[in-house]
């Protein structure tokens, strides 16, 4: 399909990239936009950090086992992910992005010792009524075997887009009360950033989250994605489709509420406020039909 | 009495680290997830209750109050399955074995699993007696002036740490000074140690060798193998260490005839016989009998670690056997010279002798590493497959020694 394939032996450093993907805002401000960029990263026979993996399960709430999280393998990608969007030719600037929902696909469980090759790219630009949407896809192999499929749904607001907004579907909350409270303290954002390599100023403190127009620090999606995970402990299926909606941001230091039921092979579950407005509504489905 | 036997159906355990090592990351409540998902993947027990899970970990933090059971919710078994936590130190393992099979023998459980998990690398860190008075006073004051009463109470002194140790605490001996004292009044030489540790590095590397973990260990963060082992140990090698316990020339005890701290865990699934043969599951041995006792350390009379001795002469009556009656014999190497003065013991007090060449032949805690509660459920699993592979009617006897004073002995059959 003509994609510039560029292959990477380490992952680029991200803190440099989001730099560079947030000072993009004075440059990429605006505008009509009517393409992304055909390209895509690979990092080939990446080894996982041990260390790193336990820090993460330790923050999200994840027992610290041989089979990873698929958020984990989420994280691994996202060094790619900042590469790509840092790129000059990259129509939008990471400070204008807003991550709407994300869906993965675990196709079987992936061992800590297992050498992945990750790809990502961005694909499937659509006008959307506050600007335009794209998504952000990961693929993960073990060797020939597809083991894992990501796919980031983000929001360019103020940008133009020629074409019909396209709707999204929208995931539906359980209806019950909520079973597990958690407690965010006001370093989540920074004990998240530091395992995950998502730096972005809107987590660390309150000043940095003030500058990009929050009050106060805001947790990552992705944590709160994973600590959903989490909360079914060790019901989680060997292989599985798990889609989110982020309906709104949770604001540290914070207490949320989780709300799940079983749904057919799966579950479905949310991340709810004190009133019981979804931060996050999410659903899981077990088996490994692809995304 | 009632007909129902309670046998061991199989066993698993990670492999076995030194402290500070490749499971330095992992929580006690995380090797203990581990070893109960391996062997939930080896009998098809996913989504499974089970009657009830039994374990234990002697180094512990408060947060893992309900340890057993918040690794139960953690595993694929079904939340349903009812989980205590016991504490024997190091016969943590042996004893939750003998609760759940008293269970089943009692018709109060079909089937259940018993185990324990130390992590030597997460151990508690505990604070100052008077810092943690002055955090609890902190806590419950109301008013400004409370609390800065509270806080006037610490002196700098108070917020150094207090690091684990294996401290006995009313002789304030470590646990290696004590057997230093049990090895000097038994007169147990330092060729005798070495050799017994030598025996069980050279048996643990045939055992797996020959492929005996392949059902009972399940690899863990890239460890796939004991790796306290050392294959190709010798005595030139082990003669060569330094000692680490006991004082002056006769000082005998060294890291190579000492077990290691180590991290761990180990769980075995036991259930009625008859149960076990409805869901086709293998019967390795039964869980034939028990005995625990207590010797009286404190003012010297005793040894620390050798109450199994007098728990040994219990047992064997009970159970009309003498101690030649046994196809296999796994007595826990704490230390090589616990074993070598156990079996002295025996022996001068009139119980008679071991055959050396049935003792811990797939090698034991010298070699691979001892996680204090872990080690009694490895012993089961490992003397249970013993058993199973020597065939119907062959007999095994258990003794582990612990903290306390205490001992537990117990009698495995097939």
């Amino acid at each position: 399909m003509g994609r510039d394939v560029r292959s990477l032996s380490a992952p680029p450093d991200t803190s440099k990239l989001l730099l560079k993907g947030l000072t993009g805002s004075i440059r990429k401000r605006g505008g009509t936009v009517s393409a992304l960029p055909e390209r895509s990263y690979l990092l080939l026979d990446q080894r996982q950090d041990l260390a790193r993996l336990a820090a993460y399960d330790a923050v999200c709430g994840f027992t610290l086992r041989d089979e990873v999280a698929p958020t984990w393998l989420h994280v691994l990608t996202f060094p790619l992910q900042a590469a790509l969007m840092a790129e000059d030719d990259f129509p939008f600037s990471l400070a204008g992005l807003v991550h709407v929902s994300n869906q993965m696909t675990l196709h079987r469980p992936v061992s800590v010792g297992e050498v992945l090759r990750l790809r990502v790219w961005a694909e499937n630009l659509q006008p959307h009524a506050k600007g335009a949407a794209f998504d952000m896809r990961g693929e993960i192999h073990v060797g020939d075997e597809l083991v894992w499929e990501g796919s980031s749904n983000y929001l360019a607001s103020g940008v133009k887009m020629a074409g019909e907004p396209v709707k999204a579907e929208r995931l539906v909350a359980p209806g019950v009360e909520p079973s597990q409270l958690w407690r965010l303290p006001a370093n989540q954002g920074r004990r998240y950033a530091a395992v995950s390599g998502d730096a972005n100023p809107i987590h660390l403190s309150p000043v940095t989250a003030r500058l990009f127009g929050f009050p106060r620090p805001i947790i990552h999606g992705m944590w709160t994605h994973a600590r959903a995970l989490a909360a079914f402990g060790g019901r989680l299926p060997s292989a599985y489709r798990v889609s989110v909606q982020f309906a709104k941001p949770i604001l540290l230091p914070g207490k949320v509420g989780f709300v799940s039921e079983p749904r057919g092979d799966g579950w479905g579950f949310a991340v709810v406020n004190r009133e019981g407005k979804p931060h996050l509504v999410g659903e899981l489905v077990a088996g490994a039909e692809s995304a | 009495m009632s007909s129902r036997n309670a046998v061991v159906v199989g066993g698993n355990r990670t492999p076995f680290v030194k402290a500070g090592g490749k499971y330095a990351a992992a929580s006690a409540q995380d090797l203990m997830t581990a070893a109960l998902d391996g062997l939930v993947a080896r009998f098809g027990l996913s989504g499974q209750r089970v009657d009830e899970v039994v374990g234990g970990a002697v180094l512990k933090h408060t947060r893992d109050f309900n340890l057993t059971r918040e690794s139960v919710l953690g595993s694929a078994l079904s939340p349903l399955s009812p989980a205590c936590d016991l504490q024997q130190a190091c016969c943590t393992g042996l004893e939750a074995v003998v609760y759940v099979s008293n269970k089943i023998r009692l018709g109060q459980a079909q089937v259940g699993i018993a185990g324990g998990v130390d992590s030597a690398s997460d151990a508690p860190i505990v604070v100052t007696e008077p810092l943690r008075k002055a955090l609890l006073a902190l806590s419950r004051a109301r008013s400004l002036p409370e609390k800065l009463a509270a806080l006037a109470k610490i002196r700098p002194g108070d917020l150094t740490p207090v690091p684990p140790a294996v401290i006995e605490p009313r002789t304030g001996l470590s646990m290696g000074e004590s057997q230093a004292l049990t090895t000097k009044k038994w007169g147990i030489s330092r060729a005798e140690q070495d050799a017994l540790s030598l025996a069980s590095h050279q048996s643990l590397a045939k055992a797996w060798d020959d492929g005996f973990f392949d059902d009972l260990v399940t690899p863990y963060l890239r460890v796939a193998k004991d790796a306290i082992l050392r294959p190709d140990t010798t005595m030139e090698a082990l003669g060569r260490l330094r000692p680490v316990f006991g004082k002056g020339e006769g000082a005998s005890m060294t890291a190579g005839n000492s077990t290691a701290l180590t991290d761990g865990a180990a769980v075995v699934l036991l259930a009625e016989e008859e149960e076990a043969k409805r869901r086709g599951w293998p019967v390795l041995a039964k869980v034939v009998d028990a005995q625990v006792a207590a010797a009286d350390y404190v003012n010297g009379s005793d040894d620390l670690l050798l109450a199994p001795a007098a728990a040994l002469p219990v047992l064997l009556e009970r159970n009309n056997l003498s101690l030649g009656d046994f196809d296999f014999y796994e007595f826990h190497e704490a230390f090589a010279s616990t074993v070598l003065a156990t079996l002295k013991s025996l022996e001068q007090a009139g119980v008679g002798t071991v055959d050396r060449a049935r003792l811990n032949v797939a090698g034991s805690s010298l070699a691979t590493g001892h996680p204090f509660a872990a080690t009694g459920a490895r012993i089961v699993a490992t003397l249970a497959k013993l058993l199973a592979e020597k065939g119907p009617g062959s007999r095994g006897l258990i003794s582990i020694c612990a903290a306390g004073g205490q001992g537990l002995v117990a009698i495995l059959e097939a």
